[in-house]
């Protein structure tokens, strides 16, 4: 019994020893990963506000930083969910472009908006269930309540992609796959009526920003 | 497949919810076989949805027609300083309310604050025209006899949209009549006869400050939603969710939890060395 504990002991020694370089490169990624929202966040509102550039420029540009920064595959599939593996391959491929473009024309409007009148601050960041870190950031707002705006972002090997973005407590993520859901459910539970919509919808926000369409 | 009924007294809910399906129609849960699509259907948690379509649709189009015309003259017409003063004494006044709730919700800390900003903000801040509180660092926070219900460990029950009022669900309902029926400023009010447009005027106010306030988050939901409806739905049952629970702290987020998803493809998969 003695030999057994010993055993078990040394079991668990050599497991704290070898989850030492973890926890050491955890805290590096953590700061790695403000850094990464702190520079983001600046980039996208430059990439939106920068002066002698046309609007389709601007959106070309945010829209660079946009497929550099977040993990859009994995986004999409989670937003759609079980309605993935019912898709095509070209329902999935022409899904995720037309995902792309709305969610470019959306937020690049957003960070346009946001740009005069807010400061952005990040204040902290977290280890996150599935290997993934979570950065808190605030933004401030003249004579208005702070606004909290979670990142949630996966790591590897210390760089980093954003896969939700949680404001005042509502994740976009989540949002987005009750709303496809719902589309889809309407239309008989068809992928093809969520890609109606979605054309429809981006043929809209293009008009109102002429430059949204992927190269 | 549940294991045991909640032990809650669920009557009301059943009833109001057999009187509503009976009126407007359930949605149509998945078919038995179909797991995923069932869970969806519970998180959805809108039995009702046909029938909260319908009021939907009749809150748009009151909205587009009156209350949104109005609020976009409010701020087109009253200077923003006027307006800013109209926000902090509606928001003064339902001060004590708020302090019920944070004494029934065993908040302290929060019930300090929001004496404290009620004391100071009345006194200082005249009668609340200014929230010299917020600026002396005390911070502001909403909360409601719906949250006190959530706080002791009361269901939301299924969602509803409720004529005029909009998004809501039996819990937050119940708290609703109970804030107005029993608001203590409106109580103190009551006893004093001829007095009671001041409590009218106050609750065509607050409404009008709040769809002042709402007009451009709405404008952008709506510019970028595939389906408003249940855009809304998941915005209004999310921030709902955050604010009863104090803000999104970031232990009780949810998990997508994509390490356990089949659809999640190897791109995700986290390399150890």
């Amino acid at each position: 019994m003695i030999f057994r504990r010993a055993l078990m002991l040394s079991v668990l020694a050599i497991g704290l020893v070898a989850a030492m370089p973890h926890a050491v490169r955890a805290a590096d990624d953590l700061e790695g990963a403000k850094t990464f929202i702190g520079n983001l966040a600046n980039r996208a509102i430059a990439s939106m506000t920068t002066k002698g550039l046309t609007d389709s420029e601007r959106t070309q540009n945010f829209r660079k930083l946009f497929i550099g920064s977040v993990d859009l595959p994995v986004i999409g599939k989670f937003v759609l969910g079980r309605h993935w593996r019912a898709a095509t391959p070209e329902q999935q491929q022409e899904f995720l472009g037309l995902f792309e473009d709305m969610l470019v024309l959306t937020w690049s409007a957003r960070f346009k908006d946001a740009a005069d009148t807010v400061t952005f601050q990040v204040t902290d960041a977290k280890s996150d269930v599935d290997q993934g870190i979570v950065v808190e950031s605030r933004i401030l707002r003249e004579k208005q309540e702070p606004v909290s705006v979670l990142w949630r972002l996966r790591a590897n090997d210390g760089s980093f992609r954003v896969i939700d973005l949680i404001v005042e407590g509502t994740s976009m993520l989540f949002e987005y796959r009750e709303e496809y859901a719902s589309v889809i459910n309407q239309n008989g539970g068809k992928v093809e009526g969520l890609l109606v919509a979605m054309r429809k919808k981006v043929a809209q926000l293009q008009q109102q920003h002429p430059a949204g369409q992927a190269n | 497949m549940a294991m045991s009924f909640p032990s809650r007294p669920i009557g009301i809910l059943a009833s109001t919810a057999l009187a509503l399906s009976l009126l407007a129609g359930c949605a149509t849960p998945p078919p038995a076989g179909d797991a995923e699509a069932a869970a969806e259907f519970r998180q959805t948690n809108d039995p009702f949805e046909p029938a909260n379509r319908e009021i939907f649709e009749f809150n748009e189009k009151l909205d587009k027609l009156a209350f949104k015309p109005v609020a976009e003259a409010y701020r087109d017409y009253v200077p923003e300083y006027a307006r800013d003063r109209v926000h902090d004494v509606i928001d003064n006044w339902r001060a004590p309310l708020r302090f019920c709730n944070d004494v029934a919700q065993g908040d302290v800390d929060r019930a300090v604050e929001t004496f404290i900003r009620f004391t100071f903000n009345t006194g200082f801040g005249i009668g609340g025209l200014f929230d010299l509180a917020s600026a002396g660092g005390v911070p502001n926070h909403q909360t409601d006899t719906g949250a006190t219900f959530a706080v002791w460990g009361i269901n939301e029950g299924p969602y509803l949209v409720l004529p005029i009022l909009g998004p809501s669900n039996p819990r937050d309902l119940a708290g609703m009549a109970i804030d107005y029926e029993f608001d203590p400023v409106d109580f103190r009010l009551g006893q004093f006869p001829g007095y009671r447009w001041v409590s009218e005027t106050r609750a065509a106010l607050s409404g009008l400050d709040k769809r002042e306030g709402a007009i451009d988050a709405l404008n952008e939901i709506d510019r970028t939603a595939l389906d408003l409806y249940s855009s809304i739905r998941s915005l209004y049952r999310q921030h709902r969710e955050a604010e009863i629970h104090h803000q999104p702290s970031l232990d009780k987020l949810p998990s997508p939890g994509f390490s356990s998803a089949p659809a999640a493809g190897p791109e995700i998969s986290q390399e150890t060395h």
